[in-house]
């Protein structure tokens, strides 16, 4: 992989490009769904291809190509840096991409590789896990289970003289039942995705995952809807960790601050938030689903401190935006695929715990509404606007965890939601996800502790 | 290429077959996109990506197994081939699967798919029409300090469906889209709106007619307030009433989730579940249209469907699997993200009747209530509860916008929202995922703080 790569590279730069990189990715994944008890879905992948870019002052130019021969990819390596060559006319701002080079072969171990597992022992676990929903009540109407395994083997060089070697593996079971009383209907989401080879299934939340799933789904049967209004509101840690991936990490992209498209654009080194505030992004975690040594351009990874009680420090980098804000590129470069441009993401996004009890946060409260867990959630950054909803949560009353209700769904701003956290607890924890940004899903995770928001906007039936 | 991509299926349908399978099915894809983006008002990048892969479904005793690759190399194919019939030995049987579809006499040519003008598009075209939507913004936002995105995407792609029954089919396709996405920045406020265009056709695009309206747009939406809440009427317009009905109501009327029960339109059929002047129809043969092919995803003939006419659910939308299982005809939609998965069921043209009147007339008649451009979210598909934050809206009073809206709410279940649909207008477009007018929903809890 390494002649092909630099074979590219020569190739832009032979032909007048200033900086060239190359992504070869080889992964491998297994989706296997079962609905009712029945193969909904069998499917294996496999991606193989390059992915090529070529800058010259301030253009870039993309292309992918699958064809991985020598030829192939000078072929690629040429057009991509004609198609920056052209392009660069019309660019408003020059610059040059600059940053440290990095040289690893990076090896992920795991203890059980996907491809060691038969395809039986992988259906027979997704079979257990859907029975499991289904025994659960007779009231469950219907079972959905999935289970995803991806590995990939990643080869990044640039120009720089960067030449990295990498591997991830994450494996991922959703349990998602349907139960039915009467005509109310409910259904819910659950899932584990983690880091790591199929030992993660062997552990108890993933061979329980069903029936936590199932529990939830019939609790939802008495569950009501919100009714609108201004609340005092509790996040779960998985709530509390979309609202942060939300309200505040897509705005630190660092990739807003050249385009102006974020709220943030001024308040480097300023206050962003209460004293009590912190929030990191930290790709280093082990055995995280959004963590990885080298990011998709090959720079070293490392933790983003991006709030430091309540200033703003850090921002999400790949190599384009630490040269043109002149800083050091920390690795948050990510793409979907070989087929796609890196661009700066979030990992594991979380804010650090503080000082409260949870049941002291609630009690506190005295009126408002815990919300947990999460549906999904939307930003415009360059607005400000964001909101995301909660799959359930429970109103506060004196002090007390009261009435389940559902789909709670919160709007905000993001420049006076991080000012309204008034109470962090001290607990922590950090749930899978996926995010989604330029038509590119990326695996992450977000978390932390529970916190509180004073009088928030709560859309209601 | 049309020949190499039904040869190619054609060989791989055979090794399957002789390697164990019932039947198999082969979906092939060949694109070239290109795309040209700008930020900060001026061109940034380009990007091409040429794109070809195949999937391959087999069934063995009802035991259905998938895999895809990123190649057409013969070796990988042979790779996914055996793949996906051990996927599919190891499968648990779905009594439900009948048979993949054979192959009718009865298909339509699709018309207005390709445009050759796209097919050939030069990276100066392209630039030329990204340059032309910036200047049309710049020219409305004169006076105001502001960062323009904007982009340009052409596609040019051929797929070819083959299987075990006898289906061959192949088809080319193009498309444009085109963006501009201002933001403005005032002393004490930033804000940002956009619009855009998609079409088959290369002469629809207006590149102007995009930078002006994003540009207008943008400042309509600086200073926005809350209000306060309460049961009023919303006015959607057509790029919100398609975020309601394309994401809250098409996935209602998909044939799997009714099956699954997991969508909140349950033993409608028939029944009236809107308003009398809502009338929906899914189209896959409208000439030109985004959602338009002469054959759906696993080969089957393209039809105009009725959905719902005058409040009635006439039809669910069905792929092969799911009017087996029923035992009604398949309506030909199924759908697929290309070589790269299993057909499920989604529209085609998604299409509102129109009616009388626009987002003009809906607002000048409106005493108090909230007009809704865009919203991003989507309901409870089980319950149909609806929850729409509306990121880009206006508050009316006495039948004029009084201002923008920020951190206000929608709360609505999706079939009182049917049932409250008091006027349909005459002003359709098409959008990403459907062609609909401005629609008035009588009344909708709205919240703001």
């Amino acid at each position: 992989m390494e002649d092909l790569a630099q074979t590219a590279i020569e190739a832009a730069l032979k032909t007048g490009a200033h900086f060239a990189d190359v992504r070869i990715e080889n992964t491998a994944t297994t989706i296997i769904e079962l609905n009712d008890g029945v193969s909904k879905q069998s499917l294996s992948s496999r991606l193989k291809g390059a992915g090529i870019r070529a800058f010259i002052d301030g253009a870039w130019a993309f292309a992918q190509t699958t064809d991985l021969t020598k030829s192939g990819m000078r072929t690629t390596g040429e057009s991509v840096a004609k198609m920056a060559i052209a392009t660069k006319e019309k660019v408003a701002e020059k610059f040059e991409i600059e940053g440290p080079s990095f040289q690893a072969r990076s090896h992920y171990k795991v203890k059980k590789p996907f491809s060691k597992i038969a395809i039986e022992e992988k259906m027979a676990f997704v079979k257990a896990i859907d029975d499991q929903a289904r025994d659960y009540d007779t009231r469950i109407s219907s079972t959905r289970t999935i289970y995803g395994d991806l590995w990939t083997e990643l080869y990044l060089a640039n120009s720089l003289g960067t030449n990295v070697y990498t591997q991830n593996s994450i494996p991922r079971i959703i349990s998602a039942p349907t139960a039915k009383e009467g005509t109310n209907r409910q259904r819910v989401f659950k899932s584990l995705g983690v880091r790591g080879g199929y030992e993660i299934m062997d552990e108890e939340e993933a061979q329980n995952i069903g029936t936590a799933a199932a529990e939830l789904v019939i609790d939802l049967l008495s569950s009501t809807s919100v009714k609108g209004g201004v609340y005092n509101v509790v996040m779960d840690p998985i709530l509390n960790g979309v609202m942060i991936h939300e309200a505040f990490g897509h705005a630190v992209e660092a990739d807003n601050w050249p385009a102006h498209a974020t709220v943030l654009e001024d308040k480097i080194g300023m206050q962003v938030g209460p004293e009590n505030l912190s929030i990191s992004d930290d790709p280093t975690l082990e055995g995280m689903r959004g963590s990885y040594e080298y990011d998709w351009e090959g720079t070293k990874t490392k933790k983003r401190l991006l709030v430091k009680e309540g200033i703003l420090t850090d921002l999400l980098h790949s190599l384009e935006t630490a040269s043109r804000l002149d800083l050091e590129p920390n690795g948050a470069s990510r793409s979907q695929s070989f087929m796609h441009e890196p661009l700066p993401r979030m990992s594991n996004t979380f804010m650090e715990p503080g000082d409260w009890e949870v049941e002291e946060l609630v009690q506190d409260t005295k009126k408002g509404i815990l919300l947990c867990s999460f549906n999904y959630g939307y930003t415009q950054t360059a607005k400000g606007q964001f909101m995301f909803q909660a799959s359930h949560g429970y109103l506060i009353e004196n002090g007390e965890k009261g009435q389940m209700v559902r789909d709670v769904s919160l709007a905000g701003n993001i420049l006076e939601v991080l000012a309204k956290v008034d109470a962090i607890g001290n607990d922590f924890m950090l749930d899978a996800g996926t995010c989604g940004k330029n038509g590119q899903a990326v695996p992450t995770m977000t978390g932390g502790p529970h916190a509180r928001i004073r009088e928030v906007p709560v859309g209601g039936m | 290429m049309v020949d190499s991509l039904l040869t190619i299926g054609e060989k791989a349908v055979k090794l399957a077959e002789k390697l164990g399978a019932d039947q198999a099915e082969v979906y092939l894809a060949q694109s070239r996109s290109f795309e040209i983006e700008a930020e900060n008002n001026a061109i940034k990048g380009a990007s091409e990506s040429k794109d070809a892969g195949i999937g391959i479904r087999t069934i063995i005793d009802k035991k259905i197994g998938f895999a895809y690759v990123t190649t057409l190399d013969d070796s990988d194919i042979e790779e996914a081939v055996n793949h996906s019939l051990s996927l599919a030995r190891a499968s648990i049987p779905d009594p439900d699967f009948h048979t993949l579809p054979e192959s009718l006499s009865n298909y339509q040519n699709a018309k207005g798919l390709f445009d050759k003008e796209i097919h050939d598009m030069t990276a100066e075209v392209t630039a030329e029409l990204i340059i032309r939507a910036i200047d049309a913004t710049k020219q409305v936002l004169d006076g105001y300090n502001y960062a323009i995105e904007a982009g340009v995407q052409s596609s040019s792609s051929m797929n070819a469906i083959v299987n075990s029954l006898g289906i061959a089919k192949t088809e080319p396709r193009t498309s444009i889209s085109i963006y501009s996405y201002p933001i403005i920045k005032a002393d004490d406020d930033q804000t940002a709106s956009y619009e855009y265009q998609i079409s088959r056709k290369f002469n629809e695009i207006d590149p102007e007619w995009v930078g002006r309206s994003a540009g207008r747009l943008a400042i309509g939406f600086l200073h926005p307030k809350i209000i306060e809440g309460g049961e009023m009427p919303v006015v959607f317009a057509p790029l919100g009433a398609s975020a309601v009905l394309s994401r809250g109501f098409a996935d209602a009327v998909n044939a799997e989730e009714v099956q699954m029960g997991r969508s909140y339109i349950a033993d409608a059929f028939g029944e009236k579940i809107a308003s009398e002047k809502l009338e929906i129809v899914d189209d896959g043969l409208l000439p030109g249209g985004i959602g338009t092919r002469s054959f759906d995803a696993e080969g089957f003939p393209s039809q105009r469907t009725s959905v719902i006419e005058n409040g009635i659910l006439k039809s669910l939308l069905h792929n092969s699997y799911t009017a087996n299982k029923d035992r009604v005809d398949n309506t030909g939609n199924a759908s697929r993200p290309s070589y790269s998965g299993l057909p499920g069921i989604s529209t085609t043209n998604f299409m509102v009747s129109p009616g009388k009147g626009d987002l003009n007339t809906f607002i000048s008649e409106l005493d108090t209530g909230v007009v809704c451009r865009n919203t991003g979210d989507r309901p409870n598909m089980t319950t149909g509860d609806l929850s729409a934050m509306i990121i880009e809206g206006y508050y009316v009073k006495n039948g004029e916008v009084q201002h923008p809206l920020k951190n206000t709410l929608i709360g609505i279940n999706m079939r009182d929202l049917l049932k409250r649909i008091s006027h349909v207008g005459n002003d359709s477009r098409a959008t990403f995922s459907m062609i609909t007018p401005s629609i008035v929903v009588e009344r909708a809890n709205v919240t703001s703080g």
